[in-house]
């Protein structure tokens, strides 16, 4: 655990040497900000609802830069080699990296919490709606993180990394959209993989078991091909 | 300390070490010659267990590099060919994550690095960023993370590629120094190198090893004629060539008396 721990605390280090982490974050909070502003001013209610819809939206965009250099850059600058012949295994590196980026991810989402507290300062919102929606944000961050880390292992350019992370996050986004194609068994496998939906659950409040396994298997399985993909050398 | 049977590795079709077979004793400094592509740097990535071999196996102080990798490789300090360095970082922050990842103790951990900034004297360039620093110095940085948990195995590849006259000699003779107390492998086609530094030559060809001798019986066995009737002793590149190229062959074959003088 200690080294998944100094990986973790490396990746983390890495973003805020680069302007990659401050570009993220200034351009994020700011078209939160607005947005946070123009749907309370248009919507008139305490909630957040929509404003986790914005992020979800901008998490598709911002994820996949976050994410392509993970492995993408280790490869090609030969410091594959430095990490896989330290006495590390393999499963510490990936989640060391993961947890780095995973960690610089919540960094983001906390300063967005300011919008809580301000709408707590004017009335009484649903509580639990947002920490509930919060919840689904992070789930999704988090699965959308692994969805990227997971395609940097597949290449060494960082700019195929984030390409290929896009298409797999607007497939999965955009999803939704040809349930009306399909009936039956067909309908209910897209309409649950499609991040949408469960997201949509968590915004009202509601957090099932089958949305927490969506998430979690979701990180599980790409954590798991990342793991592979490092393995396999002839990626290399 | 290491054993090495029948290793063999393809990339697909292209078979890059072929039946490869070898000991090395503790202490001992052996010198891998060969030309690019021969496999030198595959069979050092296999002893690193970077990478797997196709067939064969791998044993370091009795484990298997295999099974048994997390092990082997707290044995090992190995510097790539490209120095693997974080170039954002700064010199003292990489040998910070370098000792860490290396399962240096906490309490430890000062003291070595220090040592290894005193070793490869890197003392004035500890809050450096690595992109900053001369081909030089980055290659002592590489050397630096390579012993900073003080192996018992050092793998150098190519520790003096692309440096200058003043760079290699300081580089060779910070090789020198570490030497001591240690198995050392290093792979170069700076020779005169190889014959400063090794007590044995592995010469490897096509992924085969042509020549496993100590560096001394290797330069006794090897002499060409100069035109008097007597016989030189050839230099290590004279050897490598005679091994390597046709053409060049030809034209030391026409020295050459024998192989044993």
């Amino acid at each position: 655990m200690d080294k998944v721990y100094f990986i973790a605390k490396k990746e983390l280090l890495t973003y805020f040497k680069s302007p990659v982490a401050y570009i993220s974050l200034v351009l994020s909070i700011s078209v939160f900000n607005v947005f946070f502003f123009l749907i309370i001013d248009q919507n008139r209610e305490l909630s957040l609802r929509d404003v986790f819809h914005v992020m979800e939206f901008m998490f598709l965009f911002l994820v996949p830069i976050m994410t392509m250099r993970l492995f993408s850059e280790e490869k090609a600058s030969g410091t594959m080699e430095f990490l896989m012949t330290a006495p590390v295994t393999n499963t510490a590196i990936v989640l060391g990296k993961y947890i780095g980026v995973l960690v610089f991810f919540s960094i983001l989402i906390s300063l967005t919490l300011i919008y809580f507290v301000i709408i707590e300062f004017f009335g009484s919102p649903d509580r639990v709606t947002i920490i509930s929606g919060y919840c689904g944000v992070w789930l999704e961050g988090a699965f959308f993180i692994a969805v990227g880390m997971m395609t940097s292992s597949w290449t060494r350019n960082q700019i195929v990394a984030a390409m290929m992370s896009y298409v797999i996050l607007f497939f999965l986004y955009f999803l939704i959209n040809f349930t009306k194609y399909f009936s039956g068994a067909a309908e209910s496998i897209i309409q649950y993989m499609s991040t949408l939906t469960h997201l949509e659950h968590f915004i009202v409040g509601v957090i099932t078991p089958s949305d927490l396994a969506y998430y979690l298997s979701g990180i599980f399985i790409c954590i798991v091909f990342t793991r592979l993909s490092i393995e396999n050398r002839m990626f290399q | 300390m290491i054993i090495t049977k029948n290793i063999s590795k393809h990339f697909g079709s292209f078979q890059a070490l072929s039946d490869v077979s070898f000991e090395i004793n503790k202490g001992e400094i052996v010198g891998f010659l060969g030309r690019n592509g021969a496999g030198k740097t595959t069979l050092m990535r296999i002893l690193t267990s970077f990478l797997p071999t196709s067939t064969g196996t791998v044993l370091i102080d009795g484990d298997d590099v295999a099974k048994h990798s997390i092990i082997t490789r707290q044995k090992i300090g190995y510097l790539p060919e490209t120095p693997p360095l974080y170039l954002n970082m700064t010199v003292k922050d990489y040998l910070k994550f370098a000792a860490e990842i290396k399962g240096i103790p906490a309490k430890k951990r000062r003291r070595q690095f220090e040592s290894v900034m005193a070793e490869c004297q890197l003392e004035d360039m500890a809050g450096k960023i690595i992109a900053t620093l001369s081909k030089g110095y980055k290659q002592r940085v590489g050397i630096a993370q390579a012993i900073i948990h003080e192996p018992k195995l050092l793998i150098l590849d190519e520790p003096t590629s692309g440096l200058d006259p003043i760079q290699n000699l300081q580089i060779r003779n910070l090789i020198k120094n570490l030497k001591d107390q240690r198995t050392v492998i290093i792979s170069t086609h700076t020779l005169s190198e190889i014959e400063h530094i090794a007590q044995r030559v592995l010469m490897i060809k096509s992924g085969k090893i042509i020549i496993d001798e100590p560096l001394d019986s290797l330069m006794r066995s090897h002499s060409f004629d100069e035109g008097s009737g007597q016989s030189r002793a050839m230099n290590l590149e004279d050897i490598f060539i005679h091994h390597h190229s046709d053409q060049k062959t030809q034209n030391i074959d026409s020295k050459l008396v024998n192989e044993n003088g």
